[in-house]
């Protein structure tokens, strides 16, 4: 054996992949805290020798960042409430249900997975703009009625697993399918539920194409608008800026993700096993 | 006498009854439990098959009709062209150097961030301290939105006050201007594996699901810890692996991460992408919103999407027999899966 544990070798490379992988954060912090004369400083300060939160503020008030906050928190939550009722009510239909057609439909909802979204999202803006949809929030709308493939595969796995004696009771008591569903099947799904929310919901807040696509510059939602809002009269980044609204933009998705870290992973965990 | 008890004597509910069979109570119809399911699972799923129809099959039939035209987006006398655009895609070199850019970029950043991954997943499955810890901060980053992790990476590589100049001035070396040709593509290729959380975390519930009785077998017969690695865990994450390689390649096929690096991350901005970052979403983007061919734009969607059929066919069908699924139990009633350090 080496001079080093094995157990010393993993804890060293793992500081030296963590230092590397937060790095990035430390530098959106530091470059968010100078002001626009340290930003120019050669050499470059690695630490902030007055740190200032004046960007944060200017970041606030260049464009109505709070205005564009507000668009996305609207979007994601509308599309997160109505994409995880709808989800569960389609898993609930694969998991419990019985109709000939099922193994078809369940083998087009598994293959949709797998679809390239980005591919068709632009003739669906095509479309969307001969209806004279865009410019509202009615894309959010219909996609979170229709549900989304990968949720609907969460509630079905968790709705399959529900024992039989529940449906079987409920039956016995005259309640049809949906009053089965809504008050004795949704109530017990939760956990699902609460993940199905927070993963459409950090979706929709990060999804820059969509908006780009859909929406003007007034309705746009804080993520386009973020990518191109801070620029001076000659068209020049304003990099302390970026960084102060970058921040403000990224800082309540990693919190959510921190208090929600159970919900987060075994969803996507379980999107790499079928 | 009420109708439940009527069922349960006959057949137990839930089972499929002939509703000849069934005696009918005066407040039912005469339709079976069978039929009445039935009509509940068109009734569920409905929603979601119409979605589909409505917003996937329609939108993608809509661009193979406007592939055979001429159409541009704004006169409204599109005229059928028959296969020239499809002629054209396949003889224009700026279709074919962004395909081939994306193929390599492809080919690099995936079996990359799977290897990455693996290696992370299989570093934090290891009995260390505060490896919770390590687990939520190692995929941090991928939590971070693209626009987010996009413009970070700008500032990462400002020419002027960005921290990787400032790390070559302090090592003596001159600058470079990272975010134009031939540098932008190594900007992009860092902002992707910065993203390596989420294969870890793939990786890692497909570690947790190797029965620990297998590799301690292994072991017992005198097998090496490699040994035990690429024989017995590497087999049985062979799916979990498969997963990432289809999905990481579909993904990558059709990224757009060039355009939120570009100089003007806007769709009408693709001319500030560099030539190095130009991918084949960003020609397709040129080609609708910078030169508003419609036409010819639909033509190079199918094209991809047809590549990326084909692709993923040929690897379904390459795999066979390199991809076990034996030790697959159901996915929910697995133990609840954390990175929480949770033993």
């Amino acid at each position: 054996m080496s001079v080093f544990s094995r157990r010393t070798v993993v804890y060293m490379i793992l500081v030296a992949v963590l230092v590397l992988m937060l790095s990035p954060f430390g530098w959106l912090a530091i470059t968010a805290l100078k002001d626009a004369s340290e930003l120019r400083a050669l050499p470059i300060h690695w630490w902030p020798h007055e740190p200032t939160l004046g960007n944060f503020e200017q970041a606030l008030t260049l464009f109505d960042y709070l205005g564009y906050a507000r668009n996305s928190l609207t979007i994601a939550t509308l599309y997160a409430v109505l994409v995880t009722l709808a989800s569960a009510w389609a898993g609930y239909g694969f998991a419990r249900l019985e109709a000939p057609g099922k193994k078809a439909v369940f083998g087009v909802l598994l293959s949709t997975m797998m679809l390239p979204g980005v591919i068709t999202l632009i003739p669906t803006y095509l479309m969307f703009a001969k209806l004279h949809l865009v410019n509202t929030y009615m894309p959010w709308v219909l996609w979170g009625l229709s549900g989304a493939p990968y949720l609907i595969f969460l509630f079905r796995q968790f709705f399959t697993n529900m024992p039989k004696e529940l449906e079987e009771a409920a039956i016995v008591d005259g309640c049809g399918q949906v009053r089965i569903f809504w008050r004795i099947f949704l109530p017990q799904s939760w956990p699902v539920m609460a993940t199905s929310f927070i993963l459409s919901f950090s979706w929709t807040w990060g999804d820059y194409i969509a908006p780009a696509l859909l929406l003007d510059d007034a309705r746009t939602t804080l993520a386009v608008k973020l990518a191109i809002g801070y620029t001076n009269e000659h068209g020049a980044q304003l990099s302390n800026l970026v960084a102060a609204g970058a921040v403000m933009y990224v800082v309540p998705v990693l919190v959510l993700f921190l208090i929600m870290q159970r919900g987060f992973i075994s969803g996507i965990s379980t999107s790499g096993l079928k | 006498m009420s109708t439940g008890q009527l069922i349960d004597q006959t057949a137990g509910p839930g089972a499929a009854t002939p509703s000849a069979r069934r005696p009918a109570g005066p407040t039912r119809r005469p339709t079976s439990l069978r039929t009445r399911r039935a009509w509940s699972f068109y009734v569920f799923t409905g929603p979601w098959v119409l979605g589909f129809l409505v917003l996937t099959v329609f939108p993608l039939a809509y661009a193979l009709w406007l592939s055979f035209t001429n159409a541009d987006g704004l006169s409204d006398n599109a005229r059928f062209v028959g296969l020239d655009n499809y002629r054209e895609v396949l003889s224009d070199p700026a279709t074919l150097d962004s395909l081939w850019r994306t193929g390599v970029f492809t080919a690099i950043t995936v079996p990359l961030t799977i290897a990455a991954g693996l290696l992370l997943a299989v570093l934090v499955n290891q009995p260390i301290r505060a490896r919770g810890l390590f687990r939520t901060l190692l995929y941090l980053p991928a939590v971070v939105p693209p626009v987010g992790g996009a413009l970070t990476f700008k500032l990462i590589f400002d020419r002027d006050s960005g921290a990787a100049n400032g790390a070559l001035d302090a090592a003596g070396i001159n600058g470079i201007t990272w975010l134009v040709d031939p540098y932008a593509r190594y900007v992009l290729i860092a902002l992707t594996l910065w993203g390596v959380g989420n294969g870890m975390i793939i990786s890692l519930a497909g570690l947790q699901d190797v029965p620990r009785e297998l590799n301690e077998a292994a072991r017992v017969d005198g097998a090496s810890p490699w040994q035990s690695f690429t024989r017995i865990t590497l087999p049985l994450l062979s799916p979990v692996i498969f997963f990432q390689v289809i999905t990481g390649i579909i993904g990558s096929l059709q990224t757009f991460m060039p355009l939120l690096i570009a100089l003007n991350p806007t769709p009408a901005g693709v001319t500030s992408v560099p030539e190095s970052n130009y991918f084949y979403m960003i020609h397709v983007f040129a080609q609708y919103f910078a030169n508003g061919r419609y036409g010819y734009a639909s033509a190079l969607l199918w094209v991809l999407f047809a590549i990326i059929c084909v692709v993923t066919f040929l690897i379904f069908k390459l795999s066979k027999g390199a991809v076990f699924y034996s030790v697959e139990p159901e996915p929910t009633k697995r133990k609840a899966r954390t990175i929480g350090g949770g033993r």
